[in-house]
């Protein structure tokens, strides 16, 4: 394999978005490195307007339909990486614009905290564009290594120090066995790049090799038994920071899942839905039951999101196109209706500086702005119509049917009914119970626009998602033989 | 389709949304006095609409009427699709009619959280009215869980008893778990759809153009059946029933024990969609049974209760035996009995809580010993009280005897055995009513009777007059109600016939070609 680097302007013009947010952030850390006493909230302003610029960037590319490959097919551009890359974004803006109150709690480095921010947005935007196993393993870490200091932020936290610990022993750890998958897969196959994996013949080394790369985004996205660090880590982690956690890296390692399994390895379906069945049941049930014994609303977050990524991961286990159309839009729902959630208790946090579900008692009383939006956005995650979280969850539950993936179907239905009942314990708390301090919350106009953003995107997805549903189609067009593949027989629908 | 019968504006979406307006409408308001009046004002324009519904409706028709269809998700093949016929108009009516006179009774009785109440209220009937003139089986869907929310704070906020905490939770995990079979139900419906013409579809037209072969008829129905199981209840599925019921408020009582969703949903879909499966022995047969039990057991149940409205659960229980047994006999008498029949529950049923409401705020209780001698201090509560009751049990020239009869002769032509059952049941449900009324009512004035007690005001007496009237009527002169019914239910019996023949003559063309009627 040889290096030779050519670009041009065209090709770097597939580049845009990340050169143009590498260029911002670059200039956000000057501005507040030369501005004495500026204040950090406009750093804030300043990154967003980036981050929004970017974004407008890339629905522009989306419009005019920019695709193309670069560095011999390690950076790829397409419909799929403009989506996730866009999903990224979003949740950067939200999750800046949420944190600007809880910055101020911070005693130094404000400004760096959103540069920290946007360079791991970039890095997941890199991951979003990964198609070859040396560009996963490297933005894979380049936007974790933004992540281990965000984590241990608060200095004088026990509990952030610790989670930032384990966070990294941990991390470290997925990416030892990422880099040892990628030279095992790279000694079968002679190759890194996915497009020419899909003609090799399968072996132990190459199903040990994935095995480990599978575990590695299996740590990314949280899944059982990958899932150790999230509780601690969440629980710890600055709450914006959490939300972050909680949000973005699970998209951008679902990009690299989708491709990797339904490029590279498309041949040996058979073998690897297994896989996902069994981590999609255990993260469902493990992730639900023991929600269900959380008193912290960090960690009854954790796991709630320890659970939706078992639906998610329901769409791979179906691994059609409609399963993928079905993962994107449902990761869309859970964009919305997660933040929002976070960000309702960001807004509490703040206030009351507790995250205990406890606290939560009357809120209605409190604040019957954020107690309402607590409810729609906890419905939408258990999945109650006709919010956002209804359709993505129909769509999943579509895809495994045409599959006839029973066992995982019921195991996932009887799931929703757990979850149900823990996200109606703290509906209970903050409706029927008596607050103990009864003083109003107030909440400041950043984080009423994430939660507004959040209500928006969550009842939208839910009422009207036709738009939304077509453009997950468009995103995923080039799958369409996958589902060809392993259902030759069937006529093509006309939904897909 | 039907165009001439369109109103200027889509009647039904207006029937559904208009509550949920309401609803926003109490929100912005500070004046209690006038949240009331605008609930009740939103109540009756809904009223009056579902009354010019039912006189426009062009009876003896199968057809689908005052049919709105818009494309919602393509991608999956469902639309906003909403038509009554005639299985589903009378249920909107009577949707309608509850709401003005749950809003009546709660006018003094609901004081703490008053706009949330109505608030909920309203959105209660959003939902309902929402199930029974939705077409496409999501839509469907979405409101059958959309129920839940109000319903949960409704039981949870202003139940009387001390466990309504608890009966709320009961309620909403119980229906979910039976209603997440449905959704799998439907979704394997429309797998089907996709497998015979290659596209997604969840509605129930298109569904009922392509056959679904019988072994994928029987896991659907099941698991539809479920669903459905759970909400109606159905025996042994009702657990949740006596919590909800006994401790919720009576407002939500009413809907719950009135309006009965869960056996609707075997006319509107199970029947027509699976027929094959609806007639088949091991289904009939399991079915009657439940059925049979329900009857017994909740009659026998509700004699021994010492409590009024406990009684009035089990006897809802057993009523509940009696539409299924009309149902899954599978025959013309036997449906048609046992639709009138779910409207007339709403009608006694839902009646007699609003009388164990009136007896509940005049004693603090609706104990039996805390009764004794009532009728002497409160006639008219006590009169009303005997026509309903004497209704719910099914005198003759009430509506309950017409619906009882015809269910009855359903019943025989199934099965002696179980026209026998269906007897018993009656006879049981005279006791049980007779004996509480006997206690409670009639007899010496019982210690525990408060000395001054105030007979039924003006506004109640709205709600028993109206009550009585519509009881009345449907008893002496059924014919325009059936003739609403009776086009719809020949089709369903027409294709159920087909599904019988499948298991008997050994037929081999598929089940379902009877569809050009239902689509005219």
């Amino acid at each position: 394999m040889t290096f030779d680097l050519v670009l041009s302007g065209s090709d770097l013009l597939l580049l845009a978005p990340e050169i143009f947010l590498t260029v911002w952030l670059c200039v956000v850390l000057a501005i507040d490195f030369s501005i004495k006493n500026l204040d950090h909230e406009n750093i804030a302003y300043l990154s967003v307007g980036g981050v929004i610029a970017t974004l407008l960037n890339l629905l522009w590319f989306d419009y005019l339909g920019v695709t193309g490959t670069l560095f011999h097919d390690m950076f790829v551009l397409d419909r799929l990486a403009i989506f996730f890359k866009i999903f990224v974004l979003l949740s950067t803006v939200l999750v800046i614009l949420s944190s600007i109150d809880y910055v101020k709690s911070f005693r130094f480095f404000r400004g760096e905290y959103y540069f920290l921010v946007m360079m791991s947005a970039l890095g997941m935007m890199f991951m979003a564009s990964a198609h070859d196993l040396l560009s996963v393993f490297v933005t894979l870490e380049f936007s974790t290594f933004g992540f281990y200091v965000l984590v241990a932020y608060l200095r004088d936290d026990v509990k952030s120090n610790e989670a930032g610990l384990k966070f990294f022993i941990l991390g470290v750890f997925a990416a030892g066995l990422l880099a040892y998958g990628v030279s095992l897969v790279y000694g079968e196959t002679g190759t890194l790049v996915f497009s020419e994996m899909a003609h090799t013949p399968g072996s132990y080394g190459l199903a040990i090799g994935f095995l480990m790369i599978f575990a590695a985004l299996g740590f990314k996205i949280g899944a059982v038994p990958f899932h150790s660090w999230i509780p601690d880590t969440y629980h710890g982690a600055p709450t914006p920071v959490t939300a972050f956690l909680s949000i973005a890296p699970k998209g951008a390692a679902m990009a690299i899942l989708i491709r990797m399994f339904y490029v590279a390895l498309a041949a040996f379906k058979p073998t690897w839905v297994l896989l996902f069945v069994v981590a999609s049941i255990l993260s469902m049930t493990y992730g639900n039951i023991v929600a269900i014994a959380q008193k912290n609303i960090k960690r009854l977050l954790a796991y709630s999101g320890i659970a939706q990524i078992g639906n998610v991961l329901i769409g791979l286990a179906a691994g059609t196109k409609r399963g993928s159309d079905a993962i994107l839009f449902y990761l869309l729902t859970y964009l919305f209706a997660n933040l929002g959630a976070f960000a309702v208790v960001i807004g509490v946090g703040n206030l009351i500086k507790s995250d205990e579900i406890e606290d939560y008692n009357g809120l209605n009383r409190r604040s019957p702005f954020l107690a309402a939006a607590m409810l729609i956005f906890l419905l939408s995650l258990a999945g109650v119509p006709p919010l956002a979280g209804f359709i993505g969850k129909l769509y999943i539950f579509v895809a495994a049917i045409d599959q006839e993936l029973y066992t995982l179907l019921a195991v996932g239905l009887i799931n929703i009914i757990i979850s149900m009942y823990y996200y109606l314990v703290v509906v209970k708390k903050m409706y029927i119970n008596e607050p103990v301090d009864p003083s109003p919350i107030r909440v400041s106009i950043p984080i009423k626009t994430v939660i507004y953003v959040g209500l928006a995107g969550t009842l939208i997805l839910g009422i009207y998602p036709r738009p939304f549903i077509e453009w997950v189609v468009a995103a995923t067009l080039m799958f369409s033989n996958v589902t060809d593949m392993v259902a030759a027989a069937l006529p093509h629908g006309s939904g897909g | 389709m039907l165009e001439e019968l369109q109103f200027g504006f889509p009647l039904l979406s207006v029937l559904v949304f208009l509550p949920f307006a309401g609803a926003i409408a109490v929100w912005v308001q500070r004046d209690s006095d006038l949240m009331r009046k605008t609930t009740l004002g939103v109540a009756i324009v809904e009223l009056i609409l579902a009354a010019l519904l039912l006189l426009k409706f062009l009876p003896d028709s199968a057809a689908m009427q005052f049919v709105e269809r818009l494309e919602w998700i393509p991608a999956l093949g469902i639309s906003y699709h909403l038509a009554v016929d005639g299985i589903s108009v009378l249920f909107v009516g009577l949707t309608a009619l509850l709401t003005v006179l749950i809003v009546l009774y709660s006018w003094e009785t609901v004081q703490t959280n008053l706009k949330a109440y109505l608030m909920s209220l309203l959105g209660l009937e959003t939902t309902v009215m929402g199930i029974f003139v939705s077409i496409d089986l999501i839509l469907f869907f979405v409101f059958w869980e959309l129920m839940l929310i109000p319903s949960y704070f409704l039981i949870k906020l202003w139940g009387v008893g001390e466990h309504r905490q608890y009966a709320a939770l009961k309620y909403v995990l119980y229906t979910l778990l039976g209603s997440v079979f449905m959704l799998v139900g439907f979704a394997l419906l429309s797998l089907n759809h996709y497998r015979v013409t290659g596209a997604y579809s969840f509605d129930l037209l298109d569904l009922l153009t392509v056959p679904v072969p019988l072994d994928q008829q029987l896991l659907i129905f099941w698991m539809i059946f479920l669903g459905l199981a759970f909400k109606a209840p159905i025996f042994p599925f009702h657990t949740w029933l006596p919590d909800a019921l006994v401790q919720g408020p009576i407002g939500m009582s009413v809907v719950l024990a009135g309006i009965k969703l869960g056996t609707y949903g075997f006319l509107r879909f199970s029947f027509p969609l699976l027929p094959e499966a609806s007639a088949h022995p091991a289904v009939t047969r399991v079915v009657m049974v439940l059925a049979v039990i329900a009857i017994v057991y909740g009659a026998i149940i509700a004699i021994v209760q010492a409590d009024f409205r406990r009684l009035l659960v089990f006897s809802s229980i057993s009523h509940l035996g009696f539409v299924v047994l009309g149902l899954f006999a599978l025959n013309f008498q036997g449906i048609q009995g046992s639709l009138i029949q779910m409207i007339n529950l709403g009608l006694t049923t839902a009646g007699l809580f609003f009388f164990a409401g009136f007896l509940y705020d005049r004693l603090g209780n609706t104990l039996v010993h805390a009764g004794g001698g009532l009728a002497a201090k409160m006639p008219v509560l006590a009169a009303f009280l005997l026509l309903i009751g004497l209704a719910s049990i099914g005198l003759p020239g009430t509506n309950g005897f017409i619906g009882e009869f015809l269910i009855l002769l359903g019943a025989f032509q199934a099965h002696w055995f179980y026209g026998v059952i269906c007897v018993s049941g009656v006879i049981f449900a005279a006791a049980y009513f007779l004996w509480y009324y006997e206690r409670a009512i009639f007899g010496p004035v019982g210690r525990l009777v408060p000395h001054v007690l105030k007979d039924l005001n003006q506004r109640e007496m709205v709600i028993a007059s109206t009550l009585s009237l519509l009881i009345l009527w449907i008893g002496l002169y059924p014919a325009p109600f059936l003739r609403m019914i009776n086009g719809s239910i020949q089709v369903v019996v027409d294709r159920l016939e087909q599904g019988v023949l499948a298991h008997h003559g050994g037929e081999n063309e598929p089940p379902l070609l009877a569809t050009s009627s239902l689509r005219k």
